[in-house]
């Protein structure tokens, strides 16, 4: 079948992968470690370290609590994330949030916990396996304000201003349309809404192989972008009180994400945050 | 998906609000059905209680 893009989503750098390519070595890759998320460990995913106490380690650096871990049951949580969102988006009682890629589900079950029975949380992924997982996560952690959609971040399947909080974890890396992604957030949030993101950003020039192979975009390198870049990107979506902070130890887990070449010196994990003004502000 | 939850789900293309037509539901949710755009057309299935809102030219090139 012809493949109809929307214009924004193929005005990618001639240098670059194209979207299509891109998209679909980020859906193999997650398929298949959904599909693998049942029977833990195997070396080309970046799940799981050889023990059960390695993964807690990998969890801890990335900023969950022993109490995060404990709280959520089932293999929701694939570690597969650089930062704990849940964590930076101060949520309140009766909050609707939205996670961008939620994978295992592990966020999103952590915000069910602080938005409580009146809250709802939603959570979209465009790999199969991946919504699958998270569903059979569902019934393991009797969570019934949380719920998945299969989708894409840059064609999200929700109402305008619908949404207080958006959060994501190590996902809008590994669009081929960012800008997209932004635009589609602020839409969904309402006024006063915010964005929550942990991401890793591009602190130097990738190697051109790095940049141009699709392995590498799926494992959340070679579609980083720069702070400056994603700044531009949030304010022209329309967000206000842009904050990007990098994460200051995220080398010690990012330098394992490679075996021969150590990824820290081209990209860092962020804490990125932004406001959708207040009508009328 | 819970039929409480139509109110934030809408089309993925158009944003346009959805029509749902209900397969199987249990005492929690709605377990398989359809969700139609009011304003494209374009049909969602709901299966195994999942909304599949890819976009339609996603939806079909789903790697194996």
């Amino acid at each position: 079948m012809s493949v109809t893009e929307t214009p924004a989503a193929t005005r990618d750098d001639a240098d670059q992968l194209d979207a299509k390519t891109q998209r679909t070595a980020v859906r193999e890759r997650y398929g298949r470690i959904a599909a693998e998320s049942g029977s833990c460990c195997d070396d080309t995913a970046s799940c799981c370290g050889e023990t059960a106490a390695e993964d807690t380690q990998v969890s801890t650096q990335h900023g969950y609590s022993a109490d995060d871990l404990a709280a959520v049951a089932g293999d929701a949580n694939l570690n597969l994330g650089c930062g704990n969102p849940t964590a930076i988006a101060s949520l309140d009682a009766g909050d609707t949030v939205l996670d961008l890629g939620s994978g295992g589900g592990f966020d999103c079950f952590l915000a069910a916990r602080e938005v409580g029975p009146d809250g709802h949380v939603v959570g979209v992924d465009m790999t199969p396996e991946m919504v699958e997982t998270a569903r059979d996560n569902v019934a393991a952690n009797d969570a019934s304000n949380v719920e998945f959609r299969l989708g894409e971040i840059e064609h999200l399947p929700v109402a305008d201003a619908s949404v207080d909080v958006v959060i994501s974890n190590c996902v809008v890396n590994l669009s081929p349309d960012k800008p997209q992604v932004f635009r589609e957030a602020y839409r969904v949030l309402r006024p006063g809404g915010r964005v929550a993101i942990s991401d890793v950003v591009l602190t130097a020039d990738l190697p051109t192989d790095l940049r141009t192979d699709p392995e590498s975009v799926a494992a959340c390198v070679a579609g980083a972008a720069t702070i400056s870049a994603l700044e531009s990107m949030l304010t022209e979506a329309g967000f206000v009180h842009v904050t990007i902070e990098p994460k200051a130890d995220s080398d010690e887990f990012i330098r394992e994400w490679d075996d021969a070449l150590d990824l820290s010196e081209y990209i860092v994990a962020a804490t990125i945050e932004a406001e959708r003004p207040e009508a009328g502000a | 998906m819970k039929e409480s939850m139509m109110d934030i789900l809408c089309c993925p293309m158009d944003k346009a609000d959805l029509e749902l037509e209900v397969d199987h539901e249990d005492e929690d949710e709605i377990v398989s059905g359809t969700l139609t755009c009011t304003e494209c057309g374009e049909a969602y299935p709901i299966e195994e209680g999942v909304p599949n809102m890819l976009p339609p030219d996603m939806r079909d090139d789903v790697p194996a």
